[in-house]
């Protein structure tokens, strides 16, 4: 049985909302004296509604947190901003002090908050490897040792006798955490630091850091909101809400049940006639997507089949009438543009539906536009993203951890045999 | 089953606690990064020299433009006396020390505002940034006195003075208290000045005036005997005399004196440290 490495006892972190002292001695001192000599009020509390209204009103940034984490264990967090994540990850990595509880741990451990802790912008590439990898903990031996390959990942060979202020931002960046990428702790706690970088680099860290894990049986503690990212590397995954400990567990069931807060229930729109976007021709008034939830899953991921409906108010007689579904990532590029069939309509409500099976796009986020034009040439209305939703990646029996490539992810049969 | 819990309670490395005693200083660990104090010290020189003209002889021109002025101020237009030493050799000496003495002090002081957003990124035992200070401003100190050194034997040899070698002995002691009093003083105000800031032009302020009060321009001998407790109180006037004496001869020694430095050193520095101890990982919270 492997052995715990880390094991946080009811930690609890407390932090005064408002101001901490004035961050004045003069005004410090004259507050001390009004409060306990003159025996005034806190100045900082004022009468609200004849109920005392304290402003220096503290919150807990975490509260009753406890789990362990056994050698080798990749563990991620989530959780929405500001529900104590990085609070945490400073307690566990001795910059902040818990206000109450204990953690126990084991072994030699470094963390990544931030890439470029302790870079100096004179210096060269050179001199800031040594400095920050000595701050990260390093001993010299060891950078030493691997100068050459951290020089390497960082791809600015070229550069490294060059001061770091010249160096172009994603350099920088490529050598900061290269010098990070090089740590050998027992335990790595890292934080979103793989938001910079082109996507490439990003590829490069996370594997890095599945290497650190798997291969050499290091702890790793990673907070990303990347959560493809989580559900590849980490086994065991913690879900922060407001300080509370809202799960922890198989990464798969955490994240799940964490994704379907994140994401709306209903991906629906309606309005009242006169409020309707749309113009003297058209009038939109109701778009609604619905997905056919695969089961034992709460979001739409890449197998669900989804359908689109929409209802319009037609207002010219005797229209060619045509409308288009259009499908758009969120980086805008066109994924398809559907067209319906042309038909003469009156005045009146008119409704349309398309079906888009499962296993056909890839996950990402996205949005619809509605078109409708007349004799298929002029157009009537555009209803840009009218409608926004999020497919979650799901896969089985791979080892790849990134982001799959295409824009669309068809499950069409690719065969493998031996012919001779 | 207890037993178990108190095996299993001995077998980690390491403990996170709320609170920090009074007392924990885990030399152990300082010294395990060594290699960390001796790059900081190595990134705040060439940091500090980088893209200048100079370069490192900055720290040589500084108190050599100082020094002209304090000539020409004390000793030509006011005419403090020099006890037949050429006055820009006595106020070289004095200022050498003395600026031992105020940037050990200020380069402390200032050294966890400045590191505050390294500090709330990583962990290493806080101490280490000061101590690292100390450590560069012990080496420009090594330079200045190299040169005062030069300087001194320029005089012996063109006959303005005469020198025993074997005096210089004194500076050993001079130097540690010297060193050890600012580097108490520093850490005090360190963790002080991040959370009050207006402290800053304070220290200022209060190192001028101390550098009055201090034996630095006038030997103690011409202290009026009603002023005398004045300069006797403040614990750096002995290292001066005895410092001019080790290097040029001259100086009236008390050993009473010497002894009362060394006292109000060590209280200072153990006061300081369990304070810094005590408060700089707290601190993090209020920067």
């Amino acid at each position: 049985m492997t052995e715990a490495v880390i094991q946080v006892e009811n930690i609890s972190k407390l932090y005064h909302l408002g101001k901490i002292g004035s961050g004045s001695l003069k005004r410090d001192m004259q507050l001390w004296w009004e409060q306990h000599i003159l025996k005034h009020d806190n100045p900082n509390n004022y009468i609200q509604n004849g109920v005392k209204v304290d402003n220096n009103e503290a919150i807990w940034a975490l509260k009753n947190i406890n789990f362990e984490i056994k050698q080798g264990e990749t563990l991620g967090i989530v959780g929405h901003n500001g529900a104590g994540k990085s609070t945490l990850l400073k307690i566990l990595s001795r910059i902040v002090k818990p206000t109450e509880g204990i953690v126990r741990g084991k072994g030699r451990i470094s963390s990544l908050l931030e890439v470029g802790t302790g870079f100096h912008a004179d210096l060269t590439g050179r001199e800031n490897i040594f400095i920050s990898g000595h701050i990260l903990g390093m001993k010299k031996a060891e950078i030493q040792n691997k100068f050459d390959e951290i020089v390497a990942f960082s791809g600015v060979e070229a550069f490294i006798d060059t001061p770091v202020k010249r160096y172009s931002s994603g350099m920088y960046v490529r050598l900061a955490f290269a010098v990070a990428a090089h740590l050998e702790p027992d335990i790595l706690i890292v934080d979103e630091v793989l938001a910079v970088g082109d996507a490439d680099f990003q590829k490069k860290c996370l594997g890095k850091m599945n290497e650190a894990s798997s291969k050499s049986g290091r702890t790793v503690i990673f907070v990303s909101h990347n959560l493809q990212a989580i559900n590849n590397l980490c086994a065991s995954t913690i879900w922060l809400e407001k300080g509370n400990l809202k799960a922890f567990g198989n990464t798969k069931t955490v994240i799940n049940s964490y994704l379907s807060t994140v994401h709306q229930k209903s991906w629906k729109k309606e309005f009242k006639i006169n409020e309707a976007p749309g113009n003297d021709f058209i009038k939109v008034f109701y778009v609604e997507l619905i997905p056919k939830l695969v089961p034992g899953s709460s979001v739409i991921d890449i197998r669900t089949p989804l359908t689109v409906k929409f209802k319009f108010y037609n207002q010219s007689d005797n229209i060619p009438l045509s409308a288009d579904l259009l499908l758009f990532t969120l980086s805008g590029d066109c994924i398809f543009d559907i067209p319906s069939k042309q038909t003469i309509f009156n005045k009146g409500v008119i409704e349309g539906e398309c079906k888009i099976p499962g296993n056909f796009l890839n996950d990402g986020s996205y949005t619809f536009t509605l078109h409708f034009s007349k004799n298929t040439s002029s157009e009537l209305f555009s209803y840009k993203d009218c409608l926004m939703f999020d497919i979650a990646d799901y896969r089985k029996n791979t080892n790849w951890y990134d982001k799959w490539w295409g824009y669309v992810r068809p499950d069409f049969p690719l065969e493998l045999k031996t012919v001779e | 089953m207890k037993d178990r819990i108190l095996q299993k309670n001995s077998d980690w490395d390491w403990e996170i606690k709320p609170e920090t005693s009074w007392w924990q200083l885990n030399f152990r660990e300082i010294f395990s990064y060594k290699d960390l104090i001796k790059q900081l010290v190595r990134k705040e020189f060439l940091g500090q020299y980088q893209q200048t003209l100079l370069g490192p002889f900055w720290a040589l021109v500084q108190p050599l433009l100082s020094v002209i002025v304090y000539v020409f101020v004390f000793n030509r237009v006011i005419g403090v006396p020099t006890s037949n030493i050429p006055p820009f050799l006595f106020n070289l000496a004095g200022l050498t020390l003395w600026n031992l003495f105020s940037e050990i002090f200020l380069q402390t002081s200032r050294s966890f505002a400045q590191n505050a957003d390294i500090f709330s990124k990583v962990y290493f035992p806080r101490i280490i940034v000061p101590i690292s200070a100390l450590w560069l401003q012990l080496s420009l100190f090594c330079i200045q006195l190299f040169f005062l050194i030069l300087v001194c034997s320029y005089y012996y040899i063109t006959g303005g003075i005469t020198f025993n070698v074997a005096n210089f002995i004194l500076f050993i002691p001079v130097i540690i208290i010297t060193a050890g009093i600012g580097f108490g003083g520093g850490l005090i105000f360190s963790v002080l000045t991040s959370k009050y800031r207006d402290l800053l032009s304070l220290i200022q302020l209060v190192i001028r005036l101390l550098m009055f009060a201090s034996p630095v321009f006038y030997s103690l001998s011409l202290v009026p005997p009603n002023a005398k407790w004045i300069v006797k109180i403040n614990p750096l006037s002995s290292l001066f005399e005895y410092f001019r004496f080790a290097l040029l001869g001259i100086g009236n020694l008390e050993l009473s004196l010497l002894v009362y430095s060394i006292v109000f050193m060590l209280i200072l520095l153990l006061l300081s440290i369990m304070l810094f101890n005590k408060i700089s990982d707290s601190l993090i919270d209020v920067l």
